[in-house]
């Protein structure tokens, strides 16, 4: 998990994100999904209180745009295979329906968002592309789990 | 006899050039510029590409594997709508990023005073292959699909290699010099 940073002045503040925040967090989008969050979108800054605490505002605030173009490139660089599983797992880890949750990223374009601000344009372009596909599969696959789903209730009310 | 004079020109100037190239390759040979070529590097774990190469990402043949085997054909059609916008816009950025390169490399090469004909020709040919590459590629892509173009991006990927290779040793050379 090497992140080629070598400032050493936040180095400490990445690897107390990583250990205490980001490896409890199930899989790279979720991660992803949570330092999106955490970022101001008017000001394109982020804050975590406990990080500034222990650390500084500012320190925090560069810790976490590393970590954040740290996971966004390890899912550009991910295989759609791959993405899907996370994308699977991120779904599943929230409370919601996972057909709205589906319909909501889908329609609103929710993972546009996910971004790192400082990020390749090509990279954010392949970024969105796969998540389009990989969502479309989640949601075939989500339909026919549920059209199966109808049939063998059906079946059973039937047999009945 | 004088309608005969511009090509008598032309074709002189095209034997002093050639036999500029040759005498230049030939006293090159020994102090030779080995143009540095950026080493491919490890693919991390579960990745499909190397990070870094967004070229070889979007060409990448896996995830066409995935979906041709395990997704119905409206997603298999969404799916190489999606690389194709993708790899157009690779090529079209990789062209404008060449021909920006190129300019800067035309800007700096007055200041080298030991210029090398053979590379600087050597060069000029790579760039124009790059360029034939990305706007072949580009129509091709159009056409048949980026899946199918893999052995021509291969070629363009090494080519621009070459070239960035050769850019980075022409420009420390001119700042070495400067």
């Amino acid at each position: 998990m090497s992140l080629g940073v070598k400032n050493v002045e936040i180095e400490p503040a990445i690897r107390d994100l990583r250990n205490r925040t980001l490896a409890r967090l199930p899989g790279d989008v979720s991660r992803l999904v949570y330092l999106a969050s955490s970022r101001d979108l008017n000001t394109g800054r982020y804050s975590h209180d406990g990080l500034a605490f222990h650390f500084s505002e500012n320190v925090a605030c560069k810790a976490m745009a590393a970590c954040h173009a740290e996971i966004f490139n390890r899912l550009v660089y991910c295989s759609l295979e791959e993405l899907i599983e996370e994308l699977r797992s991120y779904i599943s880890s929230t409370a919601e329906r996972p057909g709205d949750v589906l319909e909501s990223w889908k329609h609103l374009g929710s993972y546009r968002v996910t971004i790192p601000s400082e990020c390749d344009e090509m990279a954010a372009e392949i970024f969105l592309s796969n998540v389009k596909v990989a969502l479309a599969i989640l949601q075939t696959r989500q339909e026919s789990a549920f059209q199966d789903g109808q049939f063998a209730w059906r079946y059973r009310s039937h047999g009945r | 006899m004088s309608q005969l004079l511009p090509y008598l020109g032309v074709s002189l100037l095209l034997l002093v050039v050639s036999a500029l190239w040759a005498r230049q390759l030939f006293l090159t040979r020994k102090t030779r510029i080995e143009l540095i070529v950026p080493q491919k590097r490890e693919p991390t774990s579960g990745s499909t590409a190397s990070h870094g190469d967004l070229g070889e990402r979007i060409f990448d043949l896996v995830d066409w594997d995935f979906v041709s085997r395990n997704v119905p054909s409206e997603i298999q059609q969404m799916f190489l709508r999606e690389r194709t916008i993708l790899a157009i816009s690779w090529l079209r950025r990789t062209r404008t990023r060449v021909s920006l390169l190129m300019r800067a490399h035309v800007a700096a090469v007055g200041q080298i005073a030991d210029l090398h004909l053979a590379t600087e020709l050597k060069l000029a040919l790579n760039y124009l292959v790059v360029l034939t590459l990305c706007n072949l590629l580009i129509a091709w892509i159009w056409a048949r699909g980026p899946m199918r173009t893999r052995k021509m991006v291969g070629q363009t990927l090494r080519t621009v290699a070459w070239l960035r290779g050769a850019f980075e040793q022409l420009m420390a050379r001119v700042s070495a010099e400067t």
